[in-house]
């Protein structure tokens, strides 16, 4: 008897990948930088390419994270400030003279407890995690706004400013390497373990979830601490690469990091998304900001460019789809 | 009896008048009534945008750049009024509502029809607006001397030894009163938050709603843009910076669900005044302004978590023991 | 001729919802509108209502020819609903439910509060209802939220009211309630379209009847001249001879049993035990405690004292986690979730809860998972293209079958089934009785609860009677009838 065997994919049509979302991204980075290319002689010099990679190695460390907490149909507003906390913890035991490894521990500690307070509210009281963290941000930032008032660091750890600031091999910047090891290590654990599966069962529909054993809680608690110690980690980066530590630091960088992920292809409402889409859109956003910056367009215009992208990102499919249906 | 001490509203109304007194222990000269006026003057623009924010936040949306957009209006009336001074202000002030109408517009239509979420819209549009001023200000600010007279006279007017801004809030407290009470509109409002499927059968255009909600929110931002760089007779790129989570804490505070469909006026506005209160009492009892933020913060918290506490239904009754 | 429908056809990718349908609605009559799941009364209805329009064909209303462009239009056209779903707005008060979209608007345009109390009041008082127009919804039942829908189509004067399952989860007592408020509307010349799955019901309440299958008209005739093998035969197209086609299965000795469960102001003094290869019945009211008390069983809610025993052994059971392991999975009655990953492949969502059983290190093992989804799929005949298909493009059949095969493949020892046919037409009843059958057969046993009673009665072996969080008695099947069981569980 013939049996009838399911195959794994549709028939390969090349026509069918032209429509994924992940190729779609890769074209605009292939344009993006073809435009780039063009237009700046300086743009594909490789010194100037690597060292493009300082901007936003930081912020794509927590934009990994970030990606599971939206896949899992929540959101964390307060990253950037916990990176302040972080930051501020980060700066206050390199000065009262602790040991290295002593200093990292405390920093990555505060991220943790930032994150689990996060976790903690959101799974206890079972509240949005928008209004959640839109809270947290103003309380972390100003907890450590009361901490530093006025002031600022400028000391770290040698340890801690090289990590910033100085290169693998001399090539390769440990915070973008950084980036690339732990980008491999979320997509494997997304697309290769149950725990990924889970965080899609939980993105799609949480009570499905939690009447197939899944401890929706849990996860949700995890993955907000997960939040905590990768801004912190960023934090670690970040300050020393700036050498410096103002109360103000990151601000507004949450946007961005979420700009990142749903850029990506991130479904803002949970349930679906890649590593790979992120990682692509990551170092999308980081060459226009390098490419826009080599014609001495202001910091601003990159901003309203990225806000722009964001949107029509999400608009124009939406639109095709409509124009689409109108034909029909 | 019982009942009104259970009143959300009334429990937040004497949160208020206990707050009061204790800082009057702590600093008489606070309850002089020419400090607590100053103190309603400085919150009524947190009361303006927190009741229009109301609106958006009963149809389960947020608008994240009313800050970005009250800026932004501001800014370019401010402008406008550098290259012509001799405009009566009532054209500027209605210059700005109109430019923040059109703002709030962009977000509705960007909502509704191109189905972008309201998330990631307002989150692009709060960095678009802000990103805008410094392209028409050219990152330079707009300096008090170089305001007519007559654009920064009107926010002096006190009537009733009340300050103009407080009136305006007054006058926009009634007009919401009204318009979220007792109109179709309004009461429209709280279904399509309600019960969105619902609200379809019923006839209730949806994409409507979401373009007017946030046109009325733009509106108010516009209308706070005057308000605000003629107080602090100022306009540059830095204003009103984060003051978007602000107007949502006061929101939730007042007893607005994010969940849509719930939520008084008089809440809305009670909530503006607590946290108007606090951010005016830490100086007066001496705590560093360094700590508003997290004391902000730290309300917002203890509130949502009060509020959903109350909200959140017990188990209906089935066995009675 | 108060409606008609001519040549109506509507279509979706793929299928064709209504084809060349032709329905007349007379004044004052009572006219059910019969069909299976899939038969399209569901988007005549829609069409009805404003929500989607005929691809072809016409609509007369009153002899002239009407275009119902959106729900507006059709409200304004006399045509009311009331949905099986809630449309009613929890947290406004019942004056404002009534009138939500038709506001009675003083000169200055300002909401007339005083004018639609009064209106409120009449309407509730003409129909004998218990209900003060300023409770908010979500403290009324469920009985007076449909008083609350029907006030709302009177004061839309609507002449044609459309009724969708309009006594489920009614008590016997509301059902009869019921029926005299719509023999009344009748009486007030309004024409009425009736949408149930119980035929008892149709040939008692209704006058003439309508019958769709796969989108097209099959029959349409009085009441008075047919009967309720005939309907079936009409909407199924075969003869059923038996809606209950239990296999006749050897219970075997007690696997499983609860004692003394009680949690505070929800259940109390909840002692029963099940048997391998029994179907045990939970019948009861809405709101009598079934689904909590099997909830907390699951391990979703907590329990504040009682003892679960399985195989002889006490267990415990502090999450869903436990329970599965255990053996002992929960069906629940929100179809609306289907308990489904919609953004998620068919493969992932069978395999969703056995991933760990297959897989060592929490790294996913491709070849377990495969040949668990395949074996499932061939069982239950699910049809699928390919393994990454997204599990929200299958049909709606095919949707519940990967649910289904989900549990399954946790090889569960007990099935509890929340109201497993709640809303389903005759032949997909049938279908999941004879799977019942079927998996008691192979050893498991099942606790299900359902409103339905000739359901319990053609199905189970025993059945638990429950009223107000307490278990009035345990029956066994064959020695009981309808009367004892509704009697116990209306709390006598």
């Amino acid at each position: 008897m013939m049996k009838n065997i399911i195959p794994e994919n549709p028939p390969f049509k090349l026509l069918n990948i032209l429509y994924k979302k992940e190729f779609i991204l890769f074209m605009v980075l292939f344009i993006i930088i073809l435009i780039n290319s063009n237009v700046s002689p300086y743009f594909l010099d490789l010194y100037n390419l690597i060292d493009s990679t300082f901007i936003f190695s930081e912020k794509a460390i927590i934009a990994l994270s970030m990606t599971f907490v939206i896949i899992a149909r929540q959101i964390d507003l307060s990253v950037a400030s916990i990176m302040a906390v972080a930051s501020c913890v980060l700066g206050y035991t390199t000065s009262i003279g602790l040991d290295t490894y002593l200093i990292i521990t405390f920093t990555l500690l505060s991220g943790i407890m930032c994150g689990a307070f996060n976790g903690f509210i959101i799974t206890r009281f079972a509240i949005p995690s928008i209004i959640v963290t839109i809270g947290t941000m103003s309380l972390f930032r100003g907890l450590a706004y009361s901490f530093l008032e006025d002031q600022y660091y400028n000391k770290f750890p040698k340890f801690v400013v090289s990590l910033g600031s100085d290169y693998l091999f001399g090539y390769i910047p440990y915070a973008f390497l950084t980036f690339i090891i732990l980008s491999l290590v979320f997509a494997f654990i997304l697309h290769k373990t149950i725990i990924g599966k889970r965080i899609y069962s939980i993105g799609n529909n949480p009570e499905s979830a939690q009447y197939t054993g899944i401890e929706v809680d849990k996860y949700t608690f995890v993955l907000f601490t997960l939040n905590g110690l990768f801004s912190a980690i960023a934090a670690i980066f970040l300050s020393g690469r700036l050498s410096s530590v103002r109360p103000n630091i990151a601000f507004g960088w949450e946007l961005e990091i979420i700009t990142m992920v749903v850029l990506g292809g991130v479904y803002i409402y949970g349930g679906s998304g890649s590593i790979l889409g992120v990682v692509i859109s990551i170092f999308i956003l980081g060459m226009l900001s390098f490419g826009l910056g080599l014609l001495n367009v202001p910091g601003v215009g990159i901003i309203i460019f990225t806000g722009l992208l964001l949107i029509l990102s999400i608009g124009f499919p939406s639109f095709i789809k409509y124009f689409r249906s109108k034909n029909e | 009896m019982i009942k009104l001490l259970k009143n959300r509203d009334f429990i937040l109304f004497a949160i208020i008048i206990f707050g009061v007194i204790l800082i009057g222990f702590a600093n008489p000269f606070f309850v002089k009534p020419s400090s607590l006026s100053d103190v309603l003057t400085d919150t009524s623009i947190l009361i303006i945008l927190a009741l229009s924010q109301m609106v958006v936040i009963l149809i389960r949306a947020i608008d994240l750049s009313v800050a970005s957009n009250l800026a932004l209006s501001g800014m370019l009336i401010s402008l406008l009024s550098t290259v012509y001074p001799e405009l009566p202000v009532i054209f500027f002030i209605l210059l700005s509502c109109l430019i923040g109408t059109f703002l709030g517009i962009l977000n509705g239509v960007s909502i509704a029809i191109l189905k972008v979420p309201f998330i990631v819209t307002t989150l692009g549009t709060l960095s678009i607006y802000r990103g805008l001023i410094y392209f028409v200000s050219d990152g330079k600010q707009v300096y008090s001397h170089e305001f007519s007279e007559s654009f920064l006279a009107l926010i002096h007017y006190k009537f009733l030894s009340l300050s103009f801004l407080f009136w305006v809030a007054i006058a926009v407290f009634i007009i919401m009163y009204l318009l979220l009470n007792h109109t179709k509109f309004g009461r429209n409002l709280y279904a399509l938050g309600g019960n969105p499927e619902a609200a379809k059968y019923i006839g209730i255009n949806e994409n409507k709603y979401i373009i007017l909600a946030y046109s009325i929110s733009g509106f108010f931002a516009g209308l706070c843009g005057y308000l605000w760089v003629a107080r602090y007779s100022v306009a540059s790129t830095q204003i009103a910076i984060g003051f978007e989570l602000t107007v949502i804490s006061a929101c939730v505070v007042g007893g607005i669900s994010v969940m849509g469909g719930v939520g008084t006026v008089v809440g809305c506005t009670l909530g503006a005044l607590l946290i108007g209160l606090i951010r005016n009492a830490l100086p007066a009892v001496d705590i560093s302004q360094f700590w508003q933020l997290a004391i902000s913060g730290a309300i917002i918290l203890i509130a949502i978590i009060i509020n959903t506490k109350t909200e959140q239904r017990k188990d209906k009754t089935i066995m009675v023991e | 001729m108060k409606l008609e429908l001519k040549k109506i056809s509507k279509f979706f990718p793929g299928i064709k919802a209504l084809q060349n349908v032709n329905f007349q609605l007379k004044e004052n009559s009572i006219h059910a509108l019969l069909g299976e799941n899939g038969a399209g009364k569901s988007t005549l209805v829609k069409i009805l209502c404003g929500v989607y329009q005929p691809d072809e064909g016409s609509i007369y209303i009153e002899k002239k020819q009407k275009n119902i462009s959106n729900p507006a239009t059709s409200l304004e056209l006399g045509i009311s609903a009331i949905h099986q779903e809630s449309v009613m707005f929890d947290e406004l008060s019942v004056m404002e439910n009534i009138f939500i979209g038709n506001h009675i608007i003083k000169s200055n345009k300002l909401v007339d509060w005083s004018a639609m109390e009064k209106k409120t009041k009449e309407l509730l008082g003409n129909l004998e209802a218990d209900i003060k127009p300023d409770e908010k919804i979500k403290d009324l039942s469920i009985a007076q939220r449909h008083i609350v829908q029907i006030s709302r189509s009177l004061v839309h004067d609507a002449d044609i009211v459309i009724m969708d399952e309009p006594t489920a989860s009614l008590s016997q007592k509301e059902i009869d309630e019921l029926y005299s408020i719509i023999r009344n509307l009748k009486k007030n010349n309004k024409s009425i379209i009736f949408i149930s799955h119980k035929l008892d019901e149709v040939l008692e309440v209704c006058d003439e009847f309508t019958v769709l299958r796969d989108g097209e008209l099959i029959k349409t005739d009085l009441i008075a001249n047919t009967n309720k093998d005939q309907l079936v035969t009409y909407m199924v197209g075969r003869e059923i001879n038996q809606i209950f086609p239990k296999k006749l299965v050897h219970i075997e000795d007690e696997i499983f049993n609860i004692k003394n469960f009680y949690k505070k102001t929800q259940f109390k003094n909840i002692n029963f035990s099940l048997r391998k290869k029994e179907i045990l019945g939970f019948y009861g009211l809405v709101g009598s405690g079934r689904s909590e008390v099997m909830k907390t069983i699951f391990g979703i809610n907590k329990f504040d004292e009682g003892e679960i025993n399985f195989n002889n052994k006490k267990i415990t059971i502090n999450k869903p986690k436990d329970a599965i392991k255990n053996g002992i999975v929960y069906l629940s009655e929100e179809r609306q979730n289907l308990g489904m990953a919609g953004l998620m492949s068919v493969k992932d969502n069978i395999n969703m809860a056995i991933m760990d059983k297959n897989s060592d290190y929490l790294i996913l093992d491709k070849l377990k998972d495969l040949q668990n989804a395949s074996e499932l799929q061939e069982k239950l005949n699910i049809k699928v293209s390919y393994w990454s298909q997204l599990a929200q493009s299958l049909s709606g059949g095919n949707q519940q079958k990967t649910v289904i095969a989900k549990w399954l493949s946790t090889k569960p020892k007990i099935l509890i089934l929340d109201e497993p046919t709640k809303g389903i037409d005759v032949k997909s009843k049938s279908a999941v009785h004879e799977f019942m059958g079927e998996l008691v057969d192979t050893g498991m046993s099942i606790i299900m609860i359902s409103s339905e009673l000739p359901e319990i009665l053609g199905m189970c072996d025993r059945v638990v009677v429950m009223y107000k969080g307490l278990i009035k008695d345990i029956l066994e099947v064959p020695n009981t009838s309808s009367e004892e069981i509704v009697k116990l569980a209306s709390g006598e």
